[in-house]
């Protein structure tokens, strides 16, 4: 198991490498650069602005340069915010996104787990079809509706709960992002554990369980359980590297200062160096929570073997 | 719609603390008369806490008062520093750090004298030679500031900017401490208002000595404005609080100023909605109707600095020496409806180049006057007259930004008035903005949306564009009179002289099409009935050292 996970750890590095390289030459041949604006400059002016920068080195220096920096854990300064470092800019909104993609993701997986079990179990019921017709409707409604009608019900209307801003450690400012952001996940964690848990229960090793005259009980929490999870775990690790990197819809809708929303705006303001940076690191979260989904999932299957 | 009784009732209590601070009788006269707000009860004492919390349409590029290009950090640099001048409560210069000031007879040399009572807020003077230090970091190539070109004026500045002489040469020296001397390239009229810009503010350098770039963290920073920072979120919150060491802190109400960083102008809205912003930086033209209707009053536009309009390249065909087919272009829009009705009424449509400015009189073209049928009657023959016919229609692609979705009903709105007037075939082209803004500049588009927002007001900010060679010279239009006129008012030491020099060169962008206008920009803001001190103006900058609260319920 060790070796088996060095090994994949060593395999992502190549990856990383590749996802660099792209996002590096993507940006670079994306026209217009960090510098430019509405309000132009003296080309002299703007001349000595890059060459701060370095942007006045060939590309394939400035490639290794990037890449030297990366390999000592310096993602370079940010062109788009002056005078901050893109390093900064992660450490202070990935623990914002991680707080509220972990609650998110726990609101999921309580509400979504249950629902979706419950209506595999009570298959062709009222229950079944009710709960179903949620989901298909969470799944299809776009955060994008979903976070300003809870701001207008909650704040505005009621006044019960704040209507964005972030404040450390405070549930309050806590609760809508994190319901707005888990709605879509429930719904489909929902569908994915109901579809699961019809196939398991259908599956001759519970026949074989039931015919033994096990206890229902047993049967579904030893034998049932555990093999219904395993698509789940597969979904789990991309979905925890995504909640993790944050939304930009729940980000700008609460003005929360996480990172989601810079795969955006700093790649229109041509802000190389944070957009690569917080790409590797997506790249780097979504490698590692894939390796651990793996490591999860020899864990609950006895079927997989990892070598 | 909230009974008289209970706003005296509210003012009966008030705080008798706050009675020594007391706004003044006109406030006092409007606070009764505008808590007309759907579910607010003003009263007319001072609020017992005053923090303010003000919408910021995004992230300063830097709190950094010569590093930061954009409105949201001018707005928090405004609050955090202060110039030689500063801006009063209008928008317009007023003294600063400098109490007084003389000039030579040309005008090319300034004499400022600084407030002895100056501070840090660390409690240092500031003193003449802070600002020979700032500036010359600003113009200083290794600075990297993209504003350098701002202090053109100064002698020496574009020749340092531009590598050619070192900073020490700028033309700026501290004979005392608080006397400085400033020497200009040529008589400069508006110098003053100058002055109040972020990039010409002091920054102190025992801090960037000792922190560099990382000066502008609270826990480092130094700043001689009426506030100081206290923490900076980046992409969410900006924390000031007042500064005691400011010279003029016992005018200063406002205790707490709190940004809130939105770029989303709805989510801005509906913050303010919840009763989280006093004050927003903006709000979406596609909900002004919407917001007029539940919160009147609180919606709040004035006259901006800022022109929009089209750009058509002098260079290219079809325009290139082709004045019948760029007048028809100019002529065959109406401005008034498509203005009126498509924006919202927040805008005022544009017949001139330059904004309205107090004192400065735009000369209107000729065609401004003609009814709807005369007008479009005369752009049909002169698109006829440019060789054009239902036969050999003009087809052309307007590009325009892709980001300014609010905008695209009203690019659609002028190709179908181009093809109903003229049968002109006008396909929009929506580019990324950075491409828009590399292909603009370098000259490939013949006909673009090109707009520009004033530094400071005075006409020669949007003059100088339309100069030959001028770096923002989108349409690549060239005319030597024009040239003339504006460097005879670049000589010129009296403003009415220069006006005039200003408003006959208008006349010349008119007589030769030089671009198509549209509008005039404006401020738009949503306010707290309860927020008190500050004025819309021209130049939309509003201190939060004027600002203070009344007293407030929510029913």
């Amino acid at each position: 198991m060790l070796r088996y996970t060095l090994r994949r750890l060593l395999g992502a590095l190549p990856t990383l490498l590749v996802i660099v390289t792209l996002a590096f030459v993507l940006l670079h041949a994306a026209p217009g650069g960090p510098f430019d604006s509405e309000k132009r400059m003296m080309p002299e002016i703007q001349r000595s602005i890059e060459a701060r920068y370095h942007l006045d080195q060939p590309l394939w220096r400035q490639y290794l340069r990037y890449l030297s920096d990366l390999a000592r854990g310096d993602l370079g300064p940010s062109f788009q915010y002056r005078s901050t470092s893109v390093n900064e800019i992660i450490a202070q909104g990935l623990p914002v996104d991680a707080v509220i993609g972990l609650t998110a993701l726990a609101l999921a997986l309580a509400v979504g787990g249950a629902v979706g079990i419950n209506a595999g179990l009570r298959h062709g019921t009222r229950w079944d079809y009710s709960s179903m017709a949620l989901a298909v409707a969470g799944i299809s409604t776009p955060v994008f509706v979903v976070a300003p009608l809870l701001i207008l019900i909650f704040a505005i209307k009621l006044h019960w709960l704040p209507a964005g801003d972030w404040v450390h450690g405070s549930p309050s400012h806590l609760l809508l992002p994190a319901v707005a952001l888990a709605l879509p996940y429930t719904a489909y964690i929902a569908r994915m554990m109901r579809a699961s848990t019809i196939e398991v229960l259908n599956s001759p090793f519970i026949r074989t369980a039931r015919a033994k005259g096990l206890p229902l009980r047993l049967i579904l929490w030893r034998h049932a359980l555990p093999p219904t999870l395993s698509p789940l775990v597969s979904f789990l690790g991309p979905a925890i590297a995504g909640l993790l990197t944050g939304s930009i819809v729940v980000e700008s809708v609460f003005g929360l200062p996480g990172i989601g929303r810079y795969f955006i705006t700093a790649a229109l303001n041509r802000d190389y160096t944070l957009v690569i940076g917080i790409t590797v690191l997506y790249g780097g979260l979504i490698i590692l929570f894939n390796l651990l989904a793996d490591l999860c999932y020899a864990w609950i299957d006895p079927r997989v073997r990892l070598r | 719609m909230l009974s008289a009784c209970a706003v005296c009732l509210i003012a009966g209590c008030g705080n008798p603390q706050s009675q020594t601070a007391t706004p003044d009788a006109a406030a006092l006269g409007a606070a009764a008369s505008t808590a007309s707000a759907a579910s607010l009860t003003v009263g007319s004492a001072l609020a017992a806490v005053q923090a303010v919390s003000r919408g910021l349409d995004d992230t300063p590029r830097s709190i950094d008062p010569q590093l930061t290009t954009d409105v949201p950090g001018q707005r928090v640099a405004d609050d955090l520093f202060e110039g030689l001048t500063s801006i009063d409560i209008g928008g317009k210069a007023s003294p600063g750090v400098a109490s007084s000031w003389e000039s030579s007879a040309d005008g090319r040399l300034w004499v400022f004298h600084l407030r002895p009572n100056a501070r840090w807020s660390n409690g240092a003077p500031v003193t003449a030679a802070d600002f020979v230090y700032s500036w010359r970091r600003e113009v200083d190539p290794k600075t990297g500031a993209q504003y350098a070109e701002g202090l053109a004026p100064i002698e020496n500045a574009l020749d340092i900017a531009t590598g050619r002489k070192s900073p020490d040469t700028l033309g700026v020296e501290a004979s005392d401490a608080h006397t400085l001397k400033v020497r200009l390239q040529g008589p400069t009229p508006y110098l003053l208002d100058l002055l109040a810009q972020q990039y010409l503010y002091p920054v102190y350098e025992p801090a960037i000595a000792q922190y560099g770039d990382n000066w502008v963290r609270p826990e480092h920073i130094v700043s001689n404005g009426a506030f100081v920072l206290r923490e900076n979120v980046i992409g969410s919150r900006i924390t000031l609080e007042k500064n005691d060491n400011y010279w003029d802190a016992a005018h200063v109400r406002m205790q707490r100023v709190i940004y809130y960083v939105l770029p989303s102008r709805s989510d801005q809205a509906a913050r303010y909605l919840a009763g989280d912003l006093d004050w927003t930086d903006s709000f979406a033209a596609s909900q002004r109707g919407w917001l007029k209707s539940i919160i009147g009053e609180q919606v709040v536009n004035s006259p901006y600095f800022g022109a929009y309009c089209l750009g058509m390249n002098f260079q290219l065909p079809p325009f290139k020496d082709n004045l019948p087919l760029r007048e028809a272009l100019v002529l065959a829009l109406d401005r008034e409806p498509m203005v009126r009705t498509m924006r919202q009424g927040m805008y005022e449509p544009a017949y001139t180049w330059m904004p309205p400015l107090p004192g400065y009189d735009a000369p209107l073209p000729p065609w401004q006057s003609l009814g709807d049928d005369a007008r479009h009657a005369l752009a049909r023959r002169l698109y006829a007259q440019a060789g054009y016919s239902a036969a050999h229609p003009l087809r052309i692609k307007l590009y325009t930004p892709s980001q300014d979705g609010d905008s695209r009903h009203f690019f659609e709105a002028i190709a179908a008035s181009w093809y109903s007037i003229l049968g002109a075939q006008v396909q929009l082209y929506e580019e990324e903005f950075k491409v828009l803004l590399q292909e603009r500049a370098l000259h490939k588009l013949p006909l673009f949306y090109d707009a520009w927002i004033g530094d400071y007001p005075d006409p020669y900010t949007f003059m100088q564009i339309r100069y030959t060679g001028n770096g923002n010279n989108n349409a690549d239009y060239s005319n030597p009179k024009y040239d003339q006129l504006i460097d005879a008012a670049g000589q010129e030491p009296d403003n009415v002289r220069r006006y005039a020099l200003f408003e006959q060169a208008e006349r010349i962008l008119e007589d030769d099409a030089a671009y198509i206008p549209l509008y005039f920009y404006a401020t738009r803001h949503l306010v707290k009935p309860y927020l008190r001190g500050w004025q819309s103006n021209v130049m939309d900058r509003n201190l939060s050292r004027y600002m203070y609260l009344l007293e407030h319920q929510r029913q």
